[in-house]
């Protein structure tokens, strides 16, 4: 780790924007100002003793049905073609009105794993990995359109402008590797999402706590490659130029000017050795089969997956491979005919997620990287144009595994037809605050003071969901 | 201008509407910021050398502040120094060498004022200055969210922000124009582009089922931030949802304060003959025929040939005429007046009370009554713009010495409350403001006198350095000049003057530079990224490349460029790899190498000291060093001259001003 990358912040600003106002973790946390100010990115403690150093998100952009994935609700069948009995209250929808009709499901459902976790025909793959994973099946959001949606789900706001997930896990913990980002985000090659850019990034936050996004082709990262007519070895004089220029002039203490001399040390280093980590011919060909690497339906989310595995075995904090991007049909967003679309996402995705977890576990990642697996709401009972299903963020399903995450658990549940979190309800931001807990983060801990308010991930004070710990 | 009655107003209170007029404890209105300006003694010193020093005001608030801590001022900056600060500070460029060694060899004890003065009277200076203003004010070309929609027009506001700051413009005026521009009565276009103020923030648009209160709660929230935030200096949105945590604004002052904006609406003004009109509508609607015809053709379709369809219908959608040139702006319409209601948790399907306008009641007598205006926001401007208002003149000031110092008297330049920063100058915060309205609030004059300042012109090294260190790391009270990163827009507009390509255009719509198709296949729409067709364009300055917030130039957010959703006071200057790999391996660096080292190569000739030389005096704005210079001829000995050149812009001695 360099030692001297240092944010030009002073002091005592830092300790008031992350940490006043909570005595008994104060003292561990000056130590960890003082580290941070010699490197924003140096691996930092933790606030307590963490279950998990990484996150990998599955985001199924777009909003996949809990009614035909993990949710199954037999009343929904029987109601096919009827207005929603008024007992199940209201909803409001962005498309379907009150007169829409319930909306049954062709999937049939299955116990899986020693759990016996019903899962939908639709996931043949992951119904063999359920004794890993944690089903919530009561999620809820406050937004119902997707961008609005998408920010919640990724920083905890329905407005753009603040600090994503990634970005704040990486404030907190630092990097764990110097030859790669710390937070990487993974699009769609299909197109981007509707709360586009400003969900993934650092909002407030320093730059330096900003994503990489990943490219497709053959310049996975920006500016990690020479321009085309400079050799290797040349621009390497050109490195030891700038050093030594920039050096010529450096005051003894100058932590500044040392932080942005070594910063090329950094640059260079990642520079020579992240390309090995994007390179996939390594891995066996068992491997590569295993995520579907070649099958043409399975082949980009399966190299996505597999890449987030290599991210994460290398130290990367913070990975997010999204499924879905471009128009609403090529994300989960099935308005128009909730099988031909659900069928296509899951044949893309199901194989690549559930070699993932298998892949993690044989490894022995799976106890340090906490996997979550979800969109940014669920589906509607009621059709949509008679074959779809609307947007729905009242009830629906995401899972968790790994980092400490109990295996072969299903936690919360909605009413009869799926329409409202009943059972445990859990919030986008209970969510954030499980993720916070296993990485050793305290959610309120975890602030930075902005515009006079100490804002957090959270900013209404979420709940770890014990019940999968 | 007419001093008002602070807490007065009886002209305007009418009928006390509401029940439970707010009070307040002695000890909320207590605190500092919410205090008349005092007139601050100036103080005075008995040494010579301090006589000396701090015979100017500023300089005699900041000497005394020093005095007590035992601290010393650090010696004057060399002349190469200043010019380099200087023009960085009101210009946002390097000076060229030959204004380098004019300004050196000026035997004249005025050379350095005739340069601030120079300078401030540069078109140049609003293009830097406005961009600070267009930070606080999150400025941007497009709604954002998930159609991120251009705002054609939003361009003019840009233009009026730089032609403002260009002409000395009163902040009273400037702040009048832009709160309630469209209120008054002058057929001046660029009044209504002021007003466009109000709708600067990002904007939610949805398909389906419009929850039209939803939004235009949203909208709301936004246009009163704004106005907190921007003018005032105390973070309003946090009395949105509940009273206050930790300042003295209630629940009800905040939506008091909304009830402002009750009646404003968006108002396109369309700038365009009769002809024009029907010519475009005739256009207009001929596509939206066909685009309907596809619409019908598309019924029954399904997966990819549903996808193609949509295509194709997007193309279409592009076909669509631009928009006529307009004015973006906002209107009264009482017709459509929002009634306001207290929102139990912000939430505007949660109503309570119902409230009309007033200003916060921190500022006023207790339990004083709500006002009903005829002109809401030229009202509350007048109560904004008060001279003795406690927080406008007091916020502004602090903003320029901010930019100034890169650190404000109060350290927080949006949040004058109780979580915000202490003044560290109280005294001299209150000297500028008075200063300032004294001087019929213009912004020129206060520069000069905060340039023409002993502390302005200190060096950044102080002889000093290691005690005052222990005492003051953060430089709080200046016992030198602290040296600063260049922001985004300096690094990328000053590589392009250095290398020769900085195009100076001035105004007009905003530029959108090729950028790979990796990040426009991050933007939901792609084709909303329609690059400027003639290069020369594209080495526009900074400030005239679109401000689109769905997609930000990697190398101005490397650089720590703000995000334009929320107000950014004062810019964050991180340093990390990526800004290497930036300034290494970026497009725009390794072209503007390319073109540095031809202009090297013609203006200095072939000699590899003369490049040397040339190319320091351009990028760092002195000669280089004989260890710099020893390590560039050997390099330059094996090394091509455009990696040289690349190497100059990844300098130190260039990114920075001491």
């Amino acid at each position: 780790m360099p030692e001297h990358v240092r944010l030009t912040r002073n002091r005592r600003e830092f300790l008031t924007d992350a940490f006043c106002g909570f005595g008994s973790l104060a003292f561990a946390q000056m130590l960890h100002a003082d580290i941070t100010k010699a490197n924003p990115l140096a691996a930092k403690a933790p606030h307590f003793a963490p279950k998990a150093k990484s996150v990998i998100f599955l985001f199924m952009a777009g909003g996949p049905s809990h009614l035909e994935t993990f949710d199954p609700k037999p009343l929904l069948n029987k109601l096919d073609g009827q207005k929603r009995p008024a007992a199940f209250g209201e909803a409001k929808y962005q498309f379907v009105t009150k007169e829409a009709k319930i909306l049954g499901t062709k999937r049939t459902f299955q116990k899986y794993g020693k759990a016996g976790i019903e899962v939908s025909d639709l996931l043949p793959y992951t119904s063999q990995i359920v004794d890993d994973i944690s089903v919530i099946r009561s999620c809820h959001g406050d937004m119902v359109v997707h961008s609005a949606a998408q920010y919640q789900l990724m920083t905890g706001r329905v407005l753009p402008g603040f600090p994503s997930m990634g970005s704040w896990t990486i404030y907190g913990l630092g990097a764990e590797t110097d030859s790669l980002p710390s937070y990487v985000v993974m699009p769609d090659p299909d197109g981007a999402l509707e709360a586009g850019q400003p969900m993934y990034t650092n909002g407030f936050l320093p730059a330096v706590y900003q994503p990489t996004m990943l490219r497709s082709g053959a310049k996975p990262v920006l500016n990690l490659d020479l321009p085309k007519d400079v050799s290797f070895d040349q621009r390497k004089k050109t490195v030891e130029l700038i050093k030594g220029l920039n050096e010529a002039n450096l005051t003894p203490g100058d932590t500044e000017f040392e932080a942005r001399v070594s910063a090329y040390d950094l640059a260079f280093k990642m520079q020579t050795e992240a390309p090995a980590a994007f390179d996939l011919a390594t891995e066996t060909e068992a491997t590569r089969q295993m995520y579907g690497i070649g099958k043409e339906t399975t082949d980009d989310y399966g190299r996505r997956c597999l890449l987030a595995r290599r991210m994460v075995e290398r130290g990367v904090r913070f990975v997010c491979v999204v499924s879905g991007g471009g128009p609403g049909n090529l994300q989960w967003d099935a308005h128009e005919d909730i099988e031909e679309n659900h069928v296509r996402m899951a044949a893309q995705t199901d194989q690549p997620v559930a070699a993932l977890i298998r892949d993690l576990k044989q490894r022995g990642l799976l106890e340090s990287t906490l996997v979550l697996w979800g969109g940014e709401f669920g589906r509607s009972p009621e059709a949509q144009g008679g074959k779809g299903r609307d947007h729905h963020n009242l009830g629906f399903t995401m899972w968790m595994a790994g980092g400490g995450i109990q295996g072969g658990r299903v936690v919360g549940a909605t009413d009869e037809i799926g329409l409202r979190a009943v059972e445990k309800p859990v919030h986008f931001r209970d969510i954030h605050t499980t993720i916070l807990h296993q990485l050793g983060l305290n959610q309120d801990a975890l602030s930075y003071m902005h515009l006079g308010r100490r804002e957090r991930l959270t900013e209404v004070h979420g709940t770890v969901i014990k019940e999968i710990l | 201008m007419k001093a008002r009655n602070f807490v007065g107003f009886t002209g305007l209170a009418t009928i006390l509407l509401a029940s439970g007029l707010e009070t307040y404890k002695p000890a909320e209105r207590r605190h500092w910021s919410f205090q008349k300006r005092s007139e601050p003694v100036i103080p005075q010193f008995t040494a010579p050398t301090d006589r000396a020093w701090g015979k100017q005001p500023i300089d005699a608030f900041i000497l005394a502040r020093l005095q007590k801590e035992e601290l010393r001022p650090a010696p004057k900056a060399t002349r190469a120094t200043l010019i380099r600060r200087l023009y960085f500070d009101l210009i946002g460029l390097p000076p060229t060498p030959a204004e380098v060694h004019a300004f050196v060899a000026d035997p004249s004890p005025k050379a350095y004022e005739k340069v601030v003065d120079r300078l401030l009277a540069s078109p140049r200076y609003g293009e830097r200055w406005g961009q600070h203003w267009l930070d606080v004010v999150r400025f941007a070309e497009t709604d954002g969210f998930e159609y991120d929609t251009h705002r054609k027009d939003a361009w003019r506001y840009r233009d009026y922000v730089i032609r403002s700051f260009n002409a000395d413009k009163p902040y009273d005026q400037f702040v009048r124009e832009q709160l309630a521009g469209d209120e008054i009565d002058s057929p001046n276009e660029e009044l209504k582009i002021a007003a466009g103020f109000h709708r600067l923030g990002p904007l939610r648009k949805n398909a389906g089922n419009q929850e039209v209160a939803s939004s235009r709660n949203e909208v709301l929230t936004e246009m009163t931030n704004a106005v907190g935030a921007t003018l005032l200096g105390v973070t309003l949105g946090c009395a949105r949802c509940h009273d206050h945590k930790f300042d003295p604004i209630r629940h009800t002052d905040y939506y008091r304060m909304q009830a402002f904006f009750a009646k404003t609406h968006d108002n396109d003004i369309t700038l365009a003959t009769p002809e024009e009109k029907a010519d475009w509508k005739a256009k207009h609607d001929a596509v939206q025929a066909e685009m309907k015809s596809l619409r019908q053709q598309m019924k029954g379709l399904k997966g990819p040939e549903l996808e193609n369809m949509k295509r194709k219908l997007e193309d279409k959608e592009n076909n669509l005429p631009e928009p006529l040139p307009a004015l973006f702006s906002v209107a009264n319409d009482p017709s459509k007046a929002t009634p306001i209601h207290v929102l139990a948790r912000g939430d505007y399907a949660n109503k309570g009370e119902a409230v009309g306008m007033r200003p916060l009641g921190i500022l006023l007598p207790d339990g004083a009554e709500e006002w009903k205006p005829e002109k809401p926001r030229t009202e509350l401007a007048n109560w904004i713009l008060q001279p003795d208002h406690p927080l406008t003149a007091r916020v502004v000031v602090n903003r320029i010495w901010h930019y100034h110092f890169g650190r404000g008297i109060v350290s927080t330049p949006n949040d004058f409350g109780r979580m915000g920063g202490r003044p560290s100058h109280p005294e001299l915060l209150d000297y500028l403001a008075n200063r300032f309205v004294e001087n019929g609030w213009h912004w020129k004059p206060l520069h000069r006198e905060i340039l023409l300042s002993n502390t302005y012109q200190q060096s950044s090294r102080s002889p000093m350095e290691q005690i005052a260190n222990e005492k003051d790391a953060n430089n709080e009270l200046l016992w030198k000049f602290s040296r600063r990163r260049l922001d985004a827009e300096e690094i990328r507009d000053a590589a392009l003057m250095v290398a020769g390509r900085l195009n100076p255009a001035a105004g007009g719509p905003s530029i959108m530079v090729p950028v790979d198709k990796e990040l426009t296949n991050l933007l939901y729409k792609p084709s909303q990224w329609a690059v400027t067709p003639d290069p020369e364009q594209h080495n526009r300055r900074s400030v005239y490349l679109i401000a689109k917030r769905n997609l930000r130039l990697p190398f101005m957010e490397t650089f720590d460029a703000p995000d334009m959703n929320i107000s950014c006071a004062k810019r964050e200057t991180s340093t990390h790899a990526p800004q290497a790999l930036e300034l290494m391996n970026g497009d725009l660096a390794n072209r503007l190498a390319i073109d540095l080292a031809k202009r090297l190569q013609s203006e200095a000739g072939n000699s590899p000291v003369k490049q040397i030389d040339l190319a320091y005096k351009l990028a760092a704005g002195r000669a280089s060093t004989l260890k710099e210079r020893q390590l560039a001829i050997q390099f330059l000995k094996a090394q091509p001259l455009r990696e040289f050149a690349l190497a100059v812009l990844n300098l130190n001695a260039f990114l920075y001003v001491e």
